[in-house]
């Protein structure tokens, strides 16, 4: 059985990919032929023109893997300051580079003292992310980044890959949170039996990544007209996407979007009935991909 | 080497209560031997591959069974580099223990008024520190071939074929079998004995050749087969 077949992918620099696909598609096997760990019988890996585990790719590459193990007698910053030895970084900044780490995933100083064995999974995982962000590299491999971490943490782990982007750089990620996906990536590759199925550019529609459907009483939604409907979305910036007699479609960013859409449909006296959110892109790819 | 790895190997290794426990009884235990019987003199401190054991047990296949190594391997790291780096952290540790070990012995000895020739002592603590090096490099090959902690299983089951081959080919006189149980036993515990240039006698460089020869070659393979190994974690991706 082959684990990856046919596999023809091209990352630019800078760009966010995400990796997306069922349990057992070949996603992580995918992570760890780019990262060098496995050999592919067939065909060339390259990262900035060299392979992948050439050291001047490893010097300037952070890496988070899906099931992170650490050596649980050290503590949080004896974790980082090996690490940071072991990337070869200067000796003088690892102190400062340290804290820089463990305050961009939002730990406190006395977390870091602390012996990881005394770690939650969330505090594990935002180790693991401080440990593949030392050292500013400039390729990054998240293998679910965001598993076991709470929903403030997931917010803060999508922040932290927008800046990563904002700074040029090239990140990859593999993730089943379809809607971290499309709101970080830029291009997004659909791997099923070990094939890459589809690659989805979603960057363009990021800003309003998910529709809801609105049904309102008594057919009072349609009655509005659509231009009366548009201008009261893009007053709680949502987007109207389409209008049908009892129903509308609206594109809004995300949940507390949806929220102030409906208040707005609400005050303008539309009689809301029910809203339901649907697929996004991803995961109507991702369904479709399934069947 | 990387100093990284030998320092971190070495708080490892110590951060273990229990380890430190059993190290304490290995060291302590030969001493109360030689303050018993000062008369045996430092031959009364036993065999020194037990210490080298504690430090060497699952040196390379604990990290490999566990997933350290993906994130260790993702740094600029040569695999080789890890392998030579564990065999020296695990060797000097052993040396260390054994120093120590002969420095409290040679005290008790001079306490109960048997102090042992200088030369003698230092042939003995050579020999000593050599056979950690020895034996760090034959278990950096096996950890780096099973994983865990199931390498210390493999020394022991081939300490156990070379006594058995030992014993049939005694029984039976067979001088080839009795030859291979030997170069076995050899290989399991490379060592080089000074006693005879403590005593003014030439050194033994076969001897010395072999043992150099046993190290390179179980550091060549480990470096190999850690060279060879595809680090997969893949479970349900």
């Amino acid at each position: 059985m082959r684990a990856l077949d046919g596999v023809s992918l091209s990352i630019a620099p800078g760009e966010a990919f995400g990796i997306i696909g069922p349990n057992g598609a070949g996603k992580t096997t995918l992570l760890g032929c780019l990262l060098g760990f496995l050999r592919p019988e067939a065909g060339r890996i390259t990262i900035d023109g060299r392979a992948p585990d050439d050291f001047a790719i490893r010097a300037t590459t952070g890496y988070l893997p899906e099931r992170l193990v650490l050596d649980r007698w050290m503590s949080g910053r004896d974790f980082l300051a090996y690490h940071h030895a072991l990337a070869r970084l200067p000796r003088e900044s690892r102190a400062a580079d340290i804290d820089g780490a463990l305050a961009r995933v939002g730990l406190e100083p006395e977390a870091g003292a602390r012996g990881i064995r005394k770690y939650s999974r969330g505090m594990l995982q935002r180790l693991g992310l401080a440990q593949a962000l030392l050292g500013r590299p400039r390729y990054v491999f998240l293998d679910e980044p965001a598993s076991g971490v709470d929903p403030a943490g997931v917010v803060l782990f999508r922040r932290l890959l927008a800046g990563l982007k904002g700074e040029g750089v090239t990140v990859v990620l593999n993730s089943h949170q379809l809607d971290q996906v499309e709101r970080v990536c830029d291009r997004v590759a659909f791997v099923r039996g070990g094939q890459v199925q589809a690659v989805e550019t979603v960057a363009a529609g990021a800003g309003l990544a998910r529709v809801v459907r609105v049904r309102a009483a008594d057919g009072a939604i349609g009655a509005r007209g659509g231009e009366a409907l548009s201008a009261l979305a893009a007053g709680a910036g949502a987007e109207l996407r389409d209008l049908a007699t009892g129903e509308a479609r609206f594109a809004v960013a995300d949940d507390a979007g949806a929220a102030r859409l409906v208040e707005a449909l609400v005050r303008a006296g539309i009689p809301v009935a029910e809203v339901a959110p649907e697929e996004s892109r991803l995961e109507r790819l991702f369904l479709e991909g399934r069947t | 080497m990387n100093p990284t790895l030998i320092a971190t190997f070495w708080r490892q290794r110590l951060a273990s209560p229990v380890r430190l426990v059993i190290l304490l009884f290995m060291v302590s235990t030969p001493l109360l031997m030689v303050t018993a019987m000062p008369q045996m003199g430092v031959s009364a401190l036993g065999e020194a591959i037990p210490i080298g054991m504690l430090f060497a047990v699952g040196m390379i296949g604990q990290d490999a069974a566990s997933g350290v190594l993906q994130l260790v391997f993702a740094r600029p790291v040569r695999r080789w580099e890890y392998v030579t780096s564990r065999w020296l952290a695990v060797a000097l540790a052993g040396s260390a223990v054994v120093v120590v070990q002969a420095g409290g012995a040679w005290g008790v000895l001079a306490l109960r008024g048997h102090s042992p020739d200088a030369h003698a002592m230092l042939a003995f603590v050579a020999a000593r520190m050599l056979q950690m090096f020895g034996v760090a490099a034959v278990m950096a090959l096996l950890s780096s071939l099973v994983a865990g902690v199931a390498d210390l299983a493999v020394y022991i089951l081939l300490n156990v074929v070379a006594g058995l081959g030992s014993l049939a080919a005694q029984a039976k006189g067979w001088a080839a079998l009795a030859r291979a149980a030997d170069l076995l036993r050899t290989a399991l515990a490379p060592a080089v004995e000074f006693d005879h240039v403590a005593a003014g006698g030439p050194a033994a460089w076969l001897t010395i050749v072999a043992y150099l020869s046993t190290i390179a070659l179980c550091l060549a393979l480990a470096a190999e087969v850690m060279n060879r190994r595809q680090l997969s974690y893949a479970t349900a991706g």
